[in-house]
């Protein structure tokens, strides 16, 4: 664990140090040394799931694969800023450098961490940079109003979590997730146990978010730059479902009655998200909705509570990490060439860049979940275990699949067919950067179909 | 014939990464020891290791 967090803190000075000719390669280049590294925690082969074992910190078989991503987006975060920062003075990309590793730093210690605490700390840390890449490189000043929201909806929510995690303490004696599982249920007053209940969940559902208290998200995607917005969808939402998965193994016996408004709400978002993308004119914004709706259905998931629900959250989860991230990037490249989102302005792309079309019908199809990908595989496990409860949530997930295909085909086809507008005359062609950027995104979302067993969690 | 002082005033920096991970595989590597200094030595589940066998658990 520390031979991928010491690089990583290590890395800090190295942005600081190095020449400004070299920034951007040196961070790249040292920053994806430590992705492959990070790779290594996928063999995990101990008897007992926890592995790369020290006092504060381990990886086990549910952390593992949102670790690789989370040590994975670090360098396609810096590989997609390079264009976007290069008007700036030299010190201040060095500062937005350090910013991505920070975050790198804390998401490692919250997904690593073995204590209740050491995760929330964290899981609270990870805010401080994203509002400082968010409110400081953000392209408009509605940026300010969207940090507000990010970062209010969050403590607000997790502020009970905290009291909730004191009184497990004092109660239980303990918050490491080694010995959680094996402790007695916390006796309280029914009217306590519910409040306790909701106080433990609250926090990932607004983080994931669940549909109602979403509100921060889309805003926060729409003004936060490429990073931001990738590292936003791709990892940050995750925490609120890794750490629902975490806390849900000693909620028993109430989670059985206290889950059904949290389901019901999940699915009820999953379709109103959709239907809101399929009438959206902000790129963007589409993306940052279609996030909420598959989100939506990793809450479900989650909250009822079987192998195949957990197992099927936690692909869903990584293939949507990799799969959003990359519709993000697209989207920052028709930003930086247009400087517009809204779709109406960039029509009929495949004209112009038709190598881009490519990596947009692949992303798209990841989006709307196409056979073999792994999106597919974990939306099945989902709908399956939510069907296995209730058959009437199949009127739900299926017209939800249904949206989800409609609204992604929207995007492509908007984008990229018809007619050239009149107003494009010179745009810049598309970068090897770009496409590097592409291929590292989605190689690895193709690859995980030839494995998939790197994603089952526990129950591999 | 390459200049090695500019090459090492210009390039030194990233050999600190690299630092890191040693580091880290030094102290992983402590860490591990004190994690199974008493690892089949327990009076509960101390045992004879089988012919071939290298741990009881990892």
């Amino acid at each position: 664990m520390l031979k991928i967090l010491i690089p990583t803190l290590f890395l800090l000075p190295t942005t600081w140090l190095t020449s400004s000719k070299w920034l951007w390669p040196t961070a790249l280049t040292q920053s994806m040394l430590i992705a492959l590294a990070s790779l290594t925690w996928l063999n995990n082969s101990t008897d007992v799931g926890w592995a790369t074992l020290n006092s504060y910190i381990a990886t086990d078989p549910l952390s593992t694969p949102l670790l690789v991503l989370s040590c994975w987006l670090l360098p396609l975060m810096i590989l997609a800023s390079q264009n976007h920062l290069s008007s700036e003075p030299v010190n201040r990309q060095r500062m937005y450098i350090t910013l991505l590793t920070t975050l790198q730093l804390f998401l490692i210690l919250a997904f690593g961490a073995t204590e209740m605490i050491m995760f929330y700390v964290m899981f609270e840390a990870t805010l401080i940079p994203t509002l400082l890449v968010i409110t400081r490189w953000g392209n408009q000043t509605e940026r300010l109003n969207a940090g507000t929201y990010f970062l209010f909806y969050t403590l607000a929510g997790s502020l009970p979590l905290l009291v909730a995690l004191l009184m497990l303490q004092n109660n239980a004696g303990t918050l490491s997730l080694l010995i959680l599982p094996y402790t007695k249920p916390l006796l309280l007053t029914p009217f306590g146990s519910n409040i306790w209940w909701a106080a433990c969940m609250i926090a990932f559902l607004v983080k994931m978010p669940l549909y109602g208290m979403h509100l921060w998200l889309p805003k926060a995607h729409v003004e936060a730059p490429v990073a931001g917005s990738m590292v936003l969808a791709a990892v940050l939402l995750k925490l609120g479902g890794y750490g629902m998965m975490r806390l849900m193994v000693m909620l028993e016996p109430l989670s059985k009655e206290m889950v059904y408004p949290f389901i019901v709400l999940a699915l009820w978002g999953v379709i109103m998200t959709g239907s809101i993308c399929l009438r959206q004119t902000d790129l963007k914004s589409l993306i940052a909705y279609s996030s909420v709706s598959h989100m939506g259905l990793v809450a479900g998931g989650i909250l009822i509570q079987t192998p195949w629900g957990f197992t099927g959250a936690l692909i869903l989860m990584i293939a949507h990490g990799l799969a959003s991230s990359a519709l993000f990037c697209l989207a920052n490249t028709n930003y930086e060439r247009t400087h517009s989102r809204t779709m109406l302005l960039a029509r009929g792309l495949q004209i112009a860049l038709p190598l881009m079309t490519t990596w947009w019908f692949i992303a798209s199809l990841a989006n709307l979940a196409l056979p073999p990908l792994p999106n597919l595989m974990g939306e099945l496990m989902i709908l399956t275990s939510l069907f296995n409860w209730s058959a009437w949530t199949l009127v739900l997930t299926g017209a939800g699949t249904l949206i989800t295909a409609a609204y992604s085909l929207y995007m492509f086809l908007m984008s990229q067919r018809g007619p050239l507008p009149q107003h494009m005359l010179a745009l810049p062609p598309s970068y090897t950067r770009e496409h590097l950027l592409m291929a590292l995104h989605l190689i690895p979302l193709l690859l995980i179909i030839l494995k998939p067993a790197l994603l089952w969690g526990w129950f591999a | 014939m390459v200049n090695f002082v500019s090459l090492a005033r210009e390039h030194w920096v990233n050999i600190l990464v690299p630092i890191g991970f040693v580091i880290g595989w030094y102290m992983d590597k402590q860490q591990d020891q004190k994690l199974t200094a008493f690892r089949n030595r327990s009076a509960l589940y101390g045992r004879e290791l089988k012919p071939g066998e290298e741990y009881t658990w990892k």
